[in-house]
């Protein structure tokens, strides 16, 4: 049953706050961690055979009734399931040692569940109103979480946070409310058809429009990028990780590819406009994270820059590109899922988030220290690590698409990326220990358990690339391949 | 009928400014009611009879209720320090906001095809609401428990030692 990916996360989630009166801490741990184990095998279980055994739209069912719900759980939406509940399970299983000082639990675990089930419902939608809403069930859940430790600066990120989120779903609200203005319908098969129609060049030239500015501020793409900064070092470790590990890429990047590539089609001056944006997203992102003195801020203007990669990627279109720049979804949610967790260590253990208050933490916190260069690594795209096949194949789909130059920026700023997180290495983790942190101890038995999962699997998916491809992105790159023609032959139901 | 149309129009941008500027809450609530019932007005002069009723229901009767309940039973223990920059300087960027809003949306609705007529996703608001938009609801679900318990997570008491 396809909706149990979206039945579980919201099930759970209503109950979650009430099984917290029966037990505190254990019940709602163990129910959230088994809940999001049972969704990740699922995912590469039932959904992967129901991917390779047909086209992957299914109509729900009620008591043989048919209901208007329709999913489509094709190549690109179950790699975007897998690439969520991998995460969130890593998260999860931090969560169980770090929020323990939170308060409430089961209000977090339940607000976490709202995201990962909002996630999950936009992820599987075919219906742009509908991507619509369950976009904001994931904001609205992660407003909360990112207030959730109830400090000034973590109460102000999440209030700006909320307000820039507003301007975005409002520019997403104006263009939808015109293309079902010029076409009586949301069903993304059926805007597929009106698009190519030259009377309407104009009309949904401004939807376009609408829709880059209202999914580029979801996806933090320079320059509707201001609020991340803020948003993402503010929320506890565990939603940092989420937010910037999969919020921006589900809300921001998955919305936007599934719309321009399936339904608007990708024309030579979209491509150019999403080239040029994922460009100076990796410039800028990389350039100031460069200067950053606070760990988490350093990690969110990476980011920003890892995004880049990716609409880069998409917006080159060749298959290669497409390809890198889906495999560089999951191997940037899984290594900055990891960096902000070990910040979240870092911070827990240190009670700062400055560089220069650190020094020589490895001889304290061996296990931190060695995940943290996993993450660094695969982020900055050191072979043999997962990132750098994602970014090797994006820099081959550039000059595939003969984007020379757009490639010689991607190679150098990965140099950049390279370099800003030796800084991090160096003052955080090696070095003569500071007198202030002789008493640091090493995280938690769980926290532990889940940065060393996380990094496993970046090594593993690294190592082992040449399985990963075909199993999870060779479907999903031939869905966006096909275009138009995809959206217009599936998702009319 | 045009003119009451531009005129709740007007009343409805200038009590939404209110509700943002004005420092008493009570004052702030009741003016973001005002612009609630003009935005009703609004919805049933284009027809949409549903909305314009949930508006007027929940909006401006429901919430503002709560907000006036919230307000009345708050004391106001000490003055907040606020900065007078933005009083000053949001009238002016809205002005200069609605200005080029105005030319941009003469330009772009001159260049606009009609709208479609033959509207597939109709009918009556039971049908549309229960039968064509089913998904939609099990999101509103989502949404309604992620607002409810954000404010239960915003509202809640830290451990001691948190």
């Amino acid at each position: 049953m396809v909706s149990l990916f979206i039945i579980i996360p919201f099930v759970l989630a209503a109950v979650l706050p009430l099984i917290e009166k029966i037990s505190k801490k254990f019940l709602p741990d163990l129910l959230t961690n088994l809940a999001m184990l049972f969704l990740l095998i699922y995912s590469m279980t039932f959904g992967y055979q129901i991917v390779v055994s047909n086209t992957g739209i299914r109509q729900l069912q009620w008591f043989n009734q048919q209901l208007n719900v329709v999913f489509a759980l094709d190549g690109f939406s179950l790699f975007m399931l897998f690439a969520i509940y991998l995460l969130s399970f890593g998260v999860t299983l931090f969560s169980i040692d770090y929020m323990e000082h939170y308060g409430s639990k089961g209000i977090f675990y339940a607000l976490f569940m709202i995201m990962v089930g909002g996630m999950s419902g936009l992820v599987l939608a075919t219906d742009l109103f509908t991507i619509y809403v369950f976009l904001e069930v994931a904001a609205i859940s992660s407003y909360g979480l990112v207030a959730y430790g109830l400090k000034h600066d973590e109460l102000e990120a999440s209030f700006k946070y909320l307000m820039l989120s507003a301007v975005a779903t409002a520019f997403l609200l104006l263009g939808i409310t015109l293309l079902f203005g010029l076409r009586g319908s949301l069903k993304l098969g059926d805007i597929a058809d009106i698009v190519s129609s030259p009377n309407l060049k104009f009309a949904t030239g401004i939807c376009t429009g609408f829709f880059i500015f209202g999914f580029g501020l979801k996806a933090a793409l320079v320059p509707f990028h201001s609020w991340l900064p803020d948003a993402h070092p503010s929320a506890p470790a565990p939603i940092s990780a989420m937010l910037s590990g999969l919020l921006i890429k589900v809300s921001g990047v998955y919305a936007l590819t599934r719309i321009f590539l399936n339904v608007f089609g990708l024309t030579p001056a979209l491509s150019t406009v999403l080239m040029y944006l994922g460009v100076i997203s990796i410039l800028v992102g990389a350039i100031t994270a460069l200067g950053q003195g606070d760990i988490k801020r350093m990690l969110a203007y990476s980011s920003i820059s890892q995004v880049g990669y990716i609409i880069l990627g998409f917006g080159a279109g060749t298959s290669f590109a497409i390809m890198g720049a889906l495999f560089h979804i999951l191997n940037h949610a899984l290594a900055k899922g990891l960096l902000f967790l070990n910040s979240g260590s870092v911070e827990h253990a240190t009670g700062t988030r400055e560089l220069d208050k650190m020094g020589g933490l490895a001889k304290r916190m061996p296990i931190t220290a060695a995940t943290t260069v996993v993450g660094s690594l695969s982020v900055a795209g050191v072979p043999p690590l997962n990132g750098f096949w994602s970014k090797l194949f994006i820099i081959i789909g550039l000059l595939q698409a003969k984007a020379y130059g757009f490639a010689f920026i991607a190679v150098l700023a990965s140099i950049i990326t390279l370099w800003y997180y030796i800084i991090i290495q160096r003052r955080a983790f090696f070095g003569k220990l500071k007198e202030t942190l002789k008493d640091v101890k090493e995280v938690p038995f769980w926290m532990a358990v889940s940065t060393i999962f996380i990094a496993l699997v970046c090594i593993i998916i690294g190592i082992g690339f040449w399985a990963v491809i075909p199993k999870w992105i060779t479907p999903a790159a031939n869905i966006l391949e096909l275009g138009i023609r995809y959206a217009k032959l599936y998702l009319r139901i | 009928m045009q003119e009451l149309y531009l005129i709740s129009l007007c009343a409805l941008v200038i009590f939404s400014i209110l509700a943002i500027l004005l420092k008493d809450l009570l004052k702030a609530a009741l003016s973001l009611m005002a612009a609630s019932v003009f935005l009703a007005v609004i919805f049933f002069f284009m027809k949409a009879y549903y909305a314009g009723v949930f508006e007027v229901s929940v909006v401006a009767g429901l919430i503002t209720v709560l907000f006036v309940s919230t307000i009345g039973l708050t004391k106001g223990e000490a003055d907040v320090f606020e900065s007078k920059l933005p009083t000053i300087i949001f009238p002016l960027f809205f002005i200069w906001f609605i200005i080029i809003d105005i030319l941009i949306m003469w330009v772009l609705l001159s260049k606009f095809p009609p709208l479609h007529k033959g509207i597939p996703e109709t009918g009556s608001f039971g049908e549309v609401f229960w039968q064509k938009r089913t998904f939609d609801l099990v999101a509103q679900i989502g949404i309604i428990f992620a607002g409810v318990f954000s404010v239960l997570a915003l509202f809640r008491k830290k451990d001691k030692n948190g």
